[in-house]
C-alpha cells in the first residue's frame, strides 16, 4: 500500500512535460519531476524530541529529486488497422493526457485530504466507473466499428491513458477485486461440497463417531556406522480412549544386509527397553550379505508418554559385510515398510476401517498363546528406509594383493635372515 | 644409569617381594571385577566381553543336560562349559574369578622358572611383575576372557617339561592344544628341545656338519623314547578328549571347536595384514590360492625358528607365537596375550637398552592406535576406510617384524653349562 499511496500522491508541480524518452524500443515513456507530500500519520513518525523525523525529510527528498516516469501505451499493443490512425490521432490529442491528469490530480488531492478511508471511495466511484465507462466506450466501438477510424482511436486514447502506467488505477482495482470474490465464493462452494459429501459418508456408516483418520507410520533410524537403531512411531488419525486397552505389534522383516541379534534382544528385554523377538531359525551373526537370507522380528510396541494415542518401538540392527563393488565404496539396503498388527481385548467398530486381515502370533512377548491380530493398513511418511553401507572397492584389488604379499615377503625374509644370523643352529 | 644398562636390571632397583607384588594384583584383578559388575548395571557401554554371556549361556545349556553348542558363536570346547556350570549355580562371577586365577597361577608358574633358570627372587618377581601388574592382562581377565586358562596350560607344560617330567608334560599338553588350536605349533621345538638318550649328545659347538648329516640326525631323534613317550602321551589325551565330546555332542563339536578355527575365513576387519585381500577375493577362485600362500611365510618361519632356538625352549616358543599372531590370517587383540605370557621368561635373556624397550613398546601401540582409527571410523561412522584400515594393517606388520628382529638380534643365550645344573 505504501508504494501505491506514494505514486498516487505524485503531482505535477509543473505543466510542462519533458519529451518523451524512448527507454526501449517500441515504448514510449514520459517523464516528468514530481515532488512528494508526506501525509501526517504515515512515514512521518516523530522523532523522540518532538517535531518531524528528519529521517522523514530525507525520504521527501529523495523522491522529490526522481524523475517520475510513467509508461504509455506502446504503439504495437494497439490493432495494426489503427496503428497509423492512432498515432495520428493521438499526436492531436496529446494535451488530452494533462487535462486527464490534471482531474486525476484534483482527485488525488481530495482523497490525500480525507484519508485513506476517503481515498478508497473515490477509489471505487471512478474506479467503477471508469470501468463502466470503458464498458460504454466498448460498446460503442463495436456498433461503430464501421465507422471512422480518428474517433475510434481518440475513444481508445483515454482508455489508453487510463489503462496505461499507473497500476493503481481505480478502474483496475475493481477488477481484480470483482475476481478475488469470485474465486472466494467459489472456493467456499467447494469445501461446502466437500463437507456435505463427508458428512453423507460419515452418516452412511452406522454407529461410526467421526471420519476414519489414517495410522501413519513414522521410520526413523539412528546412530551411524555398522551398528543402527531403527526407532518407529505410530500415530492414530484421533484421540480414542479405547486404545488404551489396545497393543499393538510392529513385524518387521529384516533384509539380508542387516541382522539382528537375538541376544542382545534379550539383555535389552530383562533391562526394559524394547520387547522384540527374532521369529527366524538358523541364521548367522557373521555371515556376509550374500551367504544370509531375510528374517523376521516381531516387537511390541510400547505407548508413548510423549504423544496421545501414539505407539514406539525400537530395534537395534547391524550391518552385515557385503560383496565388494567395482566403482562405488556404498551400496545400499533398503528396509521396507513393516506390517502393523493390532490386538484390542474388545472389539472396536473402528478397527473396521483400518483391518486388512487376520494374522496369528503370540500374544504377548513371554507367553506361548496365540491371539489372532488384526493386520492394519496405514500410511508411511517415507516410502521405505535406506541404508548405506560402505563396501570394498574391487579396483583396488590388484594393488592390495601384490603390495601385500610384497610386504609379507618381505617381512619374513628379514626375520629369516635376522634368523640365520644370530640364531644358533645345531648344524 | 647408563642408556645400554640391560632395562631388566632397573626393574631390580626397586624393592619387591614376590608375597606382595602376587597379593597387590590379586586385589586389582578382585577390584576391577567389582567394577566391571558396577559399570554393567549403570552404563549402557558393558564392561563385561560379550564371550563371557557367550560362556554363561552355554554353562546354562549344559546344566540343563544339553549341548552348548545350541548357544551361537560358541566355539570353544566343551570343557570350558563345564567348567562354568558354577555361574549359574552359584554366582555369575565364578567365572571370571576363575580366570582369575589361572592368571595368578600363570604368574606362579613364570616366577618358578625364571627361579630355575637360576634367576634370583627378587628378580624372578621384578620379571613377573611384568605379567601381574600389566593392565592388559589384568582387564582381559576380569572382562571375562578365558585366554588365561590356555596360558597357564602352555606354562605348566613347560615348566614340567623343564623339569623333566615328560608324560604329565604331555597331558597338560594334550589339553592345552584341545582348548586352543595354537599351541600345536610347539610340537617341533618340544620334540628338538626333549633331552636326548645317552650318548647321542649332540654338541652346539659341532656345528660343522652337512645339512644331510643334520637331517639325518633329527630323524634318529625323532625315535628317542622321551619324544615317543610324548608324542604318544599327548596324543593319547588329545585324541581322549576329542573322541569323547563328539560321542556326546556329535558334530557340532568338531565343527565348532576345530574346524572353525581352522578354516576361519573372517573378512571382516581385524589387524591382520590380509583382511583387505580376503576380503576382496572371497568369492573369487584366486581366493584359496592367495590364502594357501598367505600360510606359506608362516609355516617357514616356523620350521626354522624351532630348529634355530629350541635349545630355548621359552623363546622358541615366544618366538613361534609371535610369528604365528603376526602373519595369520585373522588377527584380534586376544591373540596378543598368547605370546605376553611368555615376554617374562625372554626378558632375561634379551639384552637390549631399556630406552630401546620402550620405544619399541610404545610403536607397537602406536600401530594399534593408528589401526583403531579407520576401523572406530569404518564401524561406528559408515564411512568408507577400508583402504586405510589396509595400510594400518601393513604398517602394524612392518612394526611387529622390527620388534621381533631387534628381540632375536639382541638375544644372548646363556651358556649351556650354567642350565645344566639345574637338571
Amino acid at each position: 500500500m505504501d508504494a501505491l499511496s506514494v505514486s498516487l500522491r505524485i503531482q505535477p508541480t509543473s505543466a510542462h512535460s519533458s519529451p518523451d524518452l524512448d527507454v526501449e524500443a517500441g515504448r514510449s515513456w514520459r517523464c516528468r519531476k514530481a515532488t512528494v507530500t508526506v501525509p501526517q500519520g504515515d512515514h512521518g513518525v516523530n522523532s523522540p524530541q518532538g517535531g518531524p523525523n528528519p529521517n522523514t525529510w530525507a525520504w521527501r527528498w529523495r523522491l522529490t529529486t526522481r524523475r517520475a516516469c510513467t509508461l504509455l501505451r506502446a504503439p504495437e499493443a494497439v490493432p495494426t488497422e489503427t496503428a497509423p490512425s492512432t498515432h495520428g490521432a493521438c499526436a492531436s490529442s496529446r494535451p488530452a493526457p494533462d487535462r486527464d491528469g490534471k482531474g486525476r490530480a484534483a482527485r488525488r488531492r481530495t482523497q490525500s485530504r480525507d484519508g485513506r478511508l476517503g481515498r478508497r471511495r473515490n477509489f471505487r466511484g471512478p474506479g467503477l466507473w471508469a470501468v463502466g465507462g470503458r464498458r460504454d466506450r466498448t460498446r460503442e466501438r463495436t456498433e461503430a466499428s464501421a465507422g471512422s477510424s480518428l474517433r475510434v482511436s481518440c475513444r481508445r486514447a483515454p482508455r489508453r491513458r487510463t489503462l496505461s502506467g499507473v497500476l493503481a488505477a481505480p478502474a483496475v482495482v475493481a477488477v481484480v477485486r470483482a475476481v478475488a470474490w469470485l474465486l472466494l465464493l467459489w472456493e467456499a462452494a467447494e469445501l461446502a461440497c466437500k463437507s456435505s459429501a463427508a458428512l453423507a459418508a460419515a452418516h452412511t456408516d452406522a454407529g461410526i463417531k467421526a471420519s476414519c483418520s489414517e495410522i501413519i507410520l513414522r521410520q526413523e533410524v539412528l546412530k551411524h556406522g555398522f551398528h543402527r537403531d531403527l526407532l518407529m512411531k505410530v500415530k492414530f488419525g484421533e484421540s480414542i480412549e479405547d486404545l488404551q486397552t489396545c497393543r499393538l505389534l510392529i513385524k518387521q522383516y529384516i533384509p539380508a544386509g542387516l541382522f539382528v541379534d537375538p541376544y542382545e534382544l534379550a539383555s535389552l528385554q530383562e533391562r526394559n527397553v524394547t520387547e522384540a523377538v527374532m521369529v527366524s531359525e538358523n541364521f548367522n551373526i557373521e555371515a556376509p550379505n550374500y551367504l544370509s537370507k531375510e528374517s523376521e522380528v516381531l516387537i511390541y510396541a510400547r505407548q508413548d508418554s510423549q504423544c496421545i494415542d501414539c505407539f514406539q518401538a525400537f530395534l537395534p540392527v547391524h550391518y552385515r559385510y557385503h560383496r565388494p563393488h567395482s566403482k562405488d565404496g556404498e551400496t545400499f539396503i533398503v528396509v521396507n515398510n513393516p506390517d502393523l498388527l493390532m490386538y484390542c481385548d474388545q472389539e472396536f467398530p473402528i478397527l473396521k476401517c483400518w483391518a486388512q486381515s487376520k494374522v496369528a502370533a503370540p500374544c504377548t512377548l513371554k507367553s506361548k498363546d496365540i491371539c489372532q491380530w488384526n493386520n492394519m493398513k496405514y500410511k508411511s511418511v517415507y516410502k521405505n528406509v535406506t541404508l548405506q553401507v560402505p563396501v570394498g572397492l574391487t579396483i583396488h584389488t590388484t594393488l592390495v594383493c601384490s603390495v601385500t604379499l610384497l610386504i609379507t615377503i618381505l617381512c619374513s625374509t628379514l626375520i629369516l635372515v635376522a634368523v640365520f644370523k644370530y640364531g644358533h643352529f645345531p648344524l | 644409569m647408563a642408556p645400554t644398562q640391560p632395562w631388566g636390571e632397573r626393574l631390580l632397583s626397586l624393592r619387591v617381594t614376590p608375597a606382595g607384588v602376587f597379593g597387590v594384583a590379586f586385589l586389582a584383578r578382585v577390584a576391577l571385577v567389582f567394577y566391571g559388575v558396577f559399570q554393567d548395571r549403570t552404563l549402557l557401554v558393558r564392561y563385561t566381553d560379550i564371550d563371557y554371556q557367550v560362556f554363561t549361556d552355554a554353562a546354562r545349556f549344559v546344566t540343563e543336560g544339553r549341548s552348548p553348542y545350541l548357544r551361537a558363536t560358541y566355539r570353544y570346547t566343551p570343557l570350558l562349559g563345564w567348567l562354568l556350570t558354577p555361574n549359574i549355580y552359584l554366582s555369575e562371577l565364578f567365572g571370571k574369578f576363575l580366570f582369575i586365577s589361572c592368571d595368578l597361577l600363570t604368574a606362579f608358574l613364570l616366577y618358578r622358572l625364571l627361579l630355575l633358570r637360576g634367576l634370583g627372587r627378587r628378580q624372578a618377581c621384578g620379571y613377573c611383575a611384568f605379567w601381574l601388574l600389566n593392565p592388559l592382562p589384568m582387564a582381559v581377565s576380569s572382562r571375562g576372557n578365558a585366554d588365561s586358562i590356555v596360558a597357564s596350560l602352555v606354562l605348566t607344560t613347560l615348566y614340567l617339561l623343564e623339569k623333566g617330567r615328560v608324560a604329565a608334560a604331555a597331558v597338560a599338553y594334550g589339553f592345552a592344544v584341545h582348548v586352543k588350536i595354537y599351541p600345536v605349533t610347539y610340537i617341533l621345538p618340544i620334540i628338538l628341545h626333549l633331552p636326548p638318550e645317552q650318548g647321542r649328545d649332540p654338541s652346539p659347538r659341532a656345528s660343522r656338519r652337512s645339512l644331510q648329516a643334520g637331517w639325518r640326525a633329527f630323524l634318529t631323534r625323532l625315535w628317542d623314547r622321551a619324544v615317543l613317550l610324548f608324542a604318544a602321551v599327548a596324543g593319547l589325551t588329545f585324541a581322549a578328549l576329542s573322541v569323547g565330546f563328539y560321542c556326546k555332542y556329535g558334530w557340532d563339536f568338531l565343527e565348532h571347536t576345530y574346524l572353525y578355527h581352522l578354516t576361519r575365513r573372517d573378512i571382516r576387519h581385524n589387524f591382520s595384514p590380509y583382511f583387505y585381500l580376503l576380503y576382496l577375493t572371497a568369492e573369487s577362485a584366486g581366493g584359496l590360492a592367495l590364502g594357501l600362500a598367505a600360510f606359506l611365510p608362516q609355516a617357514v618361519l616356523l620350521a626354522v625358528v624351532s630348529f634355530a632356538y629350541h635349545r630355548d625352549l621359552a623363546f622358541c616358543c615366544f618366538l613361534h607365537t609371535a610369528i604365528f599372531v603376526t602373519f595369520n590370517k585373522v588377527c584380534t587383540s586376544q591373540y596378543f596375550l598368547w605370546y605376553l605370557c611368555l615376554l617374562p621368561l625372554v626378558m632375561p635373556l634379551v639384552r637390549m637398552p631399556w630406552r630401546r624397550a620402550v620405544v619399541l613398546l610404545v610403536l607397537w601401540f602406536a600401530g594399534q592406535a593408528l589401526w583403531l582409527a579407520p576401523a572406530y571410523v569404518l564401524e561406528f561412522q559408515g564411512k568408507n576406510t577400508f583402504l586405510f584400515i589396509w595400510l594400518a594393517g601393513l604398517f602394524f606388520l612392518l612394526i611387529n617384524c622390527c620388534i621381533l628382529i631387534q628381540i632375536i638380534s639382541h638375544y644372548k643365550e646363556e651358556p649351556l653349562a650354567e642350565r645344566r645344573k639345574h637338571d
